[in-house]
């Protein structure tokens, strides 16, 4: 008896194993059709490897200790070709900002943090999102009515708002972003999930299960889990744009990433009071900011429409 | 009609919780401000008598739930506390914030109107176009302008009209209606695509149906076909959802008024975070948590009023 346990255990796993491997194969080899998938893979890639690589590329240190008067606020060295005056400004591709740093290099190390903190985030606010939506949609009856009821509560508010309330409460650091962004956005992984739990829990196999002595985590987490996979995936890539967007709009109120520490929301910000006189400054970063979210969004909604047809244009 | 009351009813009391969901984090937030109070209120050679002294003159030794209570029971008389800022030191929060509401509400109002002129006509235009280049042409542009954080669009408004074109003021109020179009253009846009998508799947959705087959049929001009009565059902789902675009433009205002130092509620937030008054933030914070609530509300009632099949539901 226990033998065949262990081995009913075995393959079960696998079975699972090959059901996760199967749905992502399945994404890719689909996806590769898509051209919007395509796009926004080939940014998100190029974003992540800028980012990873930022200690090793032979750029400029993105917070240097002293401040060179010579060097503040010079055009990017391409600017020439609109009439500026750029003896002094070789080597900047994006130009300097009010303190002479290299924005072309404090853009690539704002990467690091706005892909840490989305990720982090969307990563922390997806397990709060499953575990809870799971369990509501499983379970069912006061378990659910509780839990869906936070879960709607949340949902109402924008995440954004929350957030801000969140991060203005716990004081500005890098940790305090990554935990209101969390707080702020499980909701809409929670929907997700119960509504899928709630399907899949009817159906013949988790009957068959449950038939054969499995316990309920195990059923939750063997075979509602991996059928959610797909559309939690979905969710996953638009929340990072979402969370990048939120993360630079604190930055840029003030209560997410402080300086010295490159993130582009302040950046953006710093850059206002020198629009006319160095509009490089928060043109390009705000160019890179816009062309990652639109990465995250593109491949979200190509794989949502490669995933499932009729969720087509469906988003609010 | 007694249905709709019915429904009315119920979705007003199923906002009672989300209300105060609202006020326990805006409450929360005063526990969670690293620092005590007290502390910053009394000079740093303060005896620990008389911080507790005051702790317990200002109710703070009490527990949790009882200063939760207390916190609602002021709130209820409108009472929302004083600020703690050095400019506007021991001002009523409240007034602080009728004092600003306006400005929000004015921008929200043109944001809103902004952003249904663009992304009604372009839907419906993108629409009756589908899967040509003029289509595609559209969704681009909505796919970019979703992705446009709204301070960055703000700055690039604010280079092209303000710094190089000179057609509008930079900031501020100082030229009067001219001041609100930039800020309101850049609140407006970002919603503006989320309406053309709206717009352009309803009208996509609502072509497809057996009366317009049979009015085509008919053979009524397509001019009237679309207008006279394909838009009309078209335009009903868009419209309802109105209120949901509150909560967007909530959240946006905030920004964009920081952008361009516009002196709304969003601004307040901004500048009263920066001051460490959370006595004005929360009461901010909550102002428009409210809007979100009473935008979902009405969003929820205009839909059932459109829509009687979700009445029973």
């Amino acid at each position: 008896m226990r033998l065949r346990k262990g081995l009913n255990d075995r393959l079960l796993r696998w079975k699972m194993a090959g059901g996760a491997k199967e749905v992502i194969a399945g994404m890719v080899q689909r996806g590769s059709r898509n051209i919007m998938v395509v796009i926004g893979a080939s940014i998100i890639i190029v974003m992540v490897a800028l980012a990873v690589l930022a200690p090793v590329l032979p750029i400029a240190d993105p917070t240097p200790s002293e401040v060179h008067p010579e060097d503040q606020t010079l055009p990017p060295h391409w600017f020439r070709y609109f009439g500026y005056n750029v003896s002094k400004g070789d080597g900047h591709l994006f130009g300097t900002d009010e303190l002479g740093r290299d924005v072309f290099s404090r853009v690539i190390w704002g990467a690091r943090v706005s892909l840490l903190v989305a990720t982090l985030a969307v990563f922390f606010s997806m397990v709060i999102g499953v575990l809870l939506g799971l369990t509501a949609g499983y379970f069912g009856g006061w378990v659910d009515y509780i839990i869906a009821g936070t879960i709607d509560l949340f949902w109402t508010f924008p995440a954004f708002l929350l957030a801000l309330a969140f991060a203005a409460a716990l004081g500005p650091s890098l940790t305090n972003v990554i935990l209101a962004i969390s707080i702020s956005y499980w909701a809409g992984f929670a929907r997700l999930m119960r509504g899928q739990a709630l399907s899949v829990r009817e159906r013949l196999y988790v009957e068959a299960s449950r038939a054969l002595g499995a316990r309920n985590i195990r059923i939750m987490f063997t075979h509602v889990l991996p059928n959610c996979l797909a559309p939690l995936i979905v969710w996953a890539s638009v929340g990072v744009a979402d969370a990048i967007t939120i993360e630079s709009s604190l930055s840029f109120l003030g209560v997410g990433t402080q300086p010295p520490t490159p993130s582009w929301g302040y950046m953006l910000y710093r850059g206002i009071p020198y629009l006319e006189e160095a509009p490089w400054m928060a043109t390009f970063t705000g160019l890179v900011l816009l062309i990652t979210i639109l990465g995250f969004n593109l491949l979200g909604d190509g794989l949502r429409d490669v995933l499932d047809p009729r969720m087509k244009g469906m988003r609010r | 009609m007694a249905d709709l009351i019915s429904y009315v009813i119920r979705k007003i009391l199923l906002a009672i919780p989300v209300i105060l969901l609202a006020t326990f984090i805006v409450f929360l937030m005063l526990y969670l401000t690293p620092g005590d109070p007290i502390v910053n209120i009394l000079p740093p050679h303060a005896s620990a008598d008389d911080i507790a002294k005051l702790r317990e003159k200002y109710g703070f030794d009490e527990p949790f739930i009882v200063q939760y209570g207390k916190f609602l029971a002021r709130l209820v008389q409108g009472d929302l506390g004083q600020s703690v800022s050095r400019q506007t030191l021991n001002l009523a929060v409240g007034d602080l914030i009728l004092q600003r509401l306006p400005k929000t509400l004015e921008l929200m109002a043109i944001g809103l109107g902004i952003s249904y002129s663009i992304g009604i006509p372009l839907g419906v235009y993108s629409a009756l176009k589908q899967n040509t280049w003029k289509d595609r042409s559209v969704m681009v542009f909505t796919l970019v302008a979703y992705a446009m954080p709204s301070f960055w669009l703000g700055i690039l408004l604010m280079l092209l009209f303000a710094v190089y074109l000179g057609w509008l003021p930079i900031e501020g109020t100082v030229g009067g209606f001219n001041s609100i179009i930039l800020p309101a253009m850049t609140l407006g846009l970002g919603n503006a695509a989320l309406t053309t998508r709206m717009m352009r799947s309803s009208m996509l959705e609502v072509q497809r149906q057996d009366y317009i087959t049979q009015l085509r049929s008919r053979g009524l001009p397509e001019r009237e076909v679309i207008f006279k009565h394909a838009l009309k059902n078209a335009i009903l789902p868009v419209i309802t959802v109105i209120g949901l675009d509150i909560g967007w433009f909530v959240a946006g205002a905030v920004v964009v008024e920081t952008v361009f130092s516009w002196p709304g509620l969003g601004l307040l937030v901004t500048n009263s975070i920066n001051n460490y008054d959370f006595p004005t933030v929360q009461g901010c914070i909550l102002v428009l948590a409210m809007f979100v609530v009473f935008g979902n509300l009405m969003a929820d009632i205009l839909y059932a009023f459109a829509d009687p099949r979700v009445r029973l539901g």
